[in-house]
């Protein structure tokens, strides 16, 4: 449990753009164990995008390193599966073909596939829609077949880009349910970006706030709330003096992030 | 009633009235000898020609359509051949667009008839020459729609297609083409329309066969009826390869009018 799969070591990031050179991190270490659940908050413009970019490969940091079971990451790599906001389905493919996406290009049998993509798709409730495309669904069950897309891959970590912003208040409180019973289950490492301190506070083991621009870590928030996140966890004293705390600490970079854009 | 669809049957029954009320309206005025039918025959005068140009001895009309669709398909297919795989590959190479642009924007304002005087140079009137000027006519068009495809591809699903493992050439092939497909078939779609005012102009200037050189001989006669018989002629069989392309399309894009939107 206490092992360290990733590790940011010192990372910053800078965009030349034409206004000049943006600090979008700036010293950034943290480490995220195996089986943590560990949600970064911020506000927008803190970079929290950018450090999930460059887990993925996406993005290569400035200067440092982030390590994958202590090797550095230096293309995209498979093994860091992204969930993004837009759910980013295959229009083209049916649910089952979007699933077998991932292990059909590694190479993996397709009887192999049939099951394992049946196995997932049967976990996070889609059984019955597997010839549908990604059209004829409703937004949670996009996110719930991008989940299943990621999995089939069996990835180290699951890196979460506020996949449930694009979603209505109470499908989001589900998916944030199914999300941490299915992460649960498979004791999958997922580091998660969120600007919702309620969504933090029901799925994370640990909490990092991010300051803006630069963007580095403002403070670490051990949860020790009962897992897993349901509703009435939101009515509990202990729940409430956190998000107080939380919010007091986010509530300063939302105004200087405003003043950034504003200027 | 206003803004609302009318359905297929009832707006195929209303066109059908349209047009039986044109044709008697036509017909009227024709054998009331307001038109003097030298220059404009009637529909039925017309239908006895056309009847006569497919069942006399020495008829004709149906191996000119065979000709000419023959023309318009080769030179078509082969500058899909060859466009449709350099547009993909323009459309993911922003090096290669640069290069090339320049020199598509100098082709493709031309008229295929301002390649005709050049290609019966190279190629004499034989059927070489034909494909040439289809090629030309349509090359530089299906070669901007599909790099235009390409480009509109939306990039979060390559981002998604490498996070899961795919090389740059499973990209193409799993991502890219598919992703541009309906576009490109759009694209084509309007290509072969214009590959069939080619090959017709073609025909009418240096060819002893097909549609164009039949409307065109038939002039020389004075004959307005085989004029229009040969006019009606290229009106049909684009019609049926529309049909036909339409029936493509469903194929090859089973996803498309299922389901909210392809979002």
């Amino acid at each position: 449990m206490s092992e360290t799969l990733i590790k940011f070591d010192n990372i910053t990031k800078h965009f030349s753009s034409r206004k000049g050179d943006i600090v979008a991190v700036k010293d950034f270490s943290l480490e995220i164990k195996k089986g943590e659940i560990l949600t970064i908050v911020g506000a927008s413009g803190c970079g929290k995008t950018t450090l999930l970019n460059m887990v993925a490969g996406f993005l290569t940091p400035s200067s440092g390193n982030i390590l994958l079971d202590e090797q550095p990451i230096t293309k995209v790599e498979p093994r860091c599966g992204m969930i993004f906001q837009h759910y980013a389905l295959f229009p083209w493919l049916s649910v089952k073909k979007n699933v077998e996406f991932g292990p059909k290009i590694n190479g993996v049998s397709k009887k192999m596939r049939r099951e394992e993509s049946a196995k997932y798709i049967e976990m996070v409730g889609l059984k019955g829609f597997e010839d549908a495309y990604p059209g004829e669904l409703s937004g949670g069950m996009r996110q719930r077949v991008a989940l299943c897309r990621v999995l089939a891959n069996k990835p180290d970590i699951l890196l979460c880009d506020e996949p449930f912003a694009a979603l209505d208040a109470m499908t989001r409180q589900i998916m944030q349910q199914e999300l941490l019973r299915i992460v649960n289950e498979s004791g999958q490492t997922v580091l998660f970006i969120t600007h919702s301190i309620d969504e933090a506070l029901i799925l994370s083991d640990k909490i990092v706030v991010m300051s803006v621009r630069p963007g580095t870590v403002k403070d670490i928030y051990d949860i020790e709330l009962p897992h897993p996140g349901k509703v009435e966890v939101q009515l509990t004293d202990e729940y409430l003096k956190l998000k107080r705390q939380i919010w007091a600490m986010v509530e300063e970079e939302v105004k200087t992030s405003m003043n950034i854009v504003s200027s | 009633m206003e803004g609302e669809e009318l359905g297929l049957w009832r707006s195929s029954v209303i066109g059908a009235i349209g047009l039986l009320v044109f044709l008697s309206l036509w017909e009227i005025l024709v054998r009331t000898n307001v038109i003097d039918p030298f220059f404009l025959p009637a529909p039925t005068q017309v239908i006895d020609k056309a009847i006569q140009m497919t069942t006399a001895e020495d008829a004709v009309l149906l191996t000119d359509i065979k000709i000419s669709a023959t023309r318009v398909l080769t030179g078509f297919l082969l500058s899909v051949l060859v466009g449709v795989p350099a547009g993909l590959i323009m459309g993911m190479n922003p090096v290669i667009r640069a290069a090339i642009n320049p020199i598509i924007s100098i082709i493709r304002p031309l008229p295929a008839l301002s390649w005709i005087p050049l290609s019966m140079l190279w190629l004499g009137i034989d059927e070489q020459q034909k494909y040439a000027i289809v090629f030309m006519g349509s090359f530089a068009s299906i070669l901007v729609y599909t790099t235009d495809a390409t480009m509109r591809v939306d990039p979060i699903l390559r981002r998604a297609a490498m996070n899961l493992g795919a090389s740059p050439l499973q990209i193409l092939r799993y991502v890219i083409l598919p992703g541009a497909l309906p576009d490109i078939l759009t694209g084509l779609k309007v290509v072969l329309a214009i590959a069939w005012t080619c090959v017709i102009s073609a025909e009418m200037v240096g060819a002893n066969s097909g549609l164009g050189f039949r409307i065109w001989t038939a002039k020389e006669w004075s004959d307005t009826g085989q004029v229009l018989v040969g006019m009606i002629s290229i009106s049909a069989t684009v019609l049926v390869l529309d049909i036909l392309f339409r029936g493509l399309e469903r194929v090859l894009l089973p996803y498309q009018n299922k389901g909210l939107g392809n979002k």
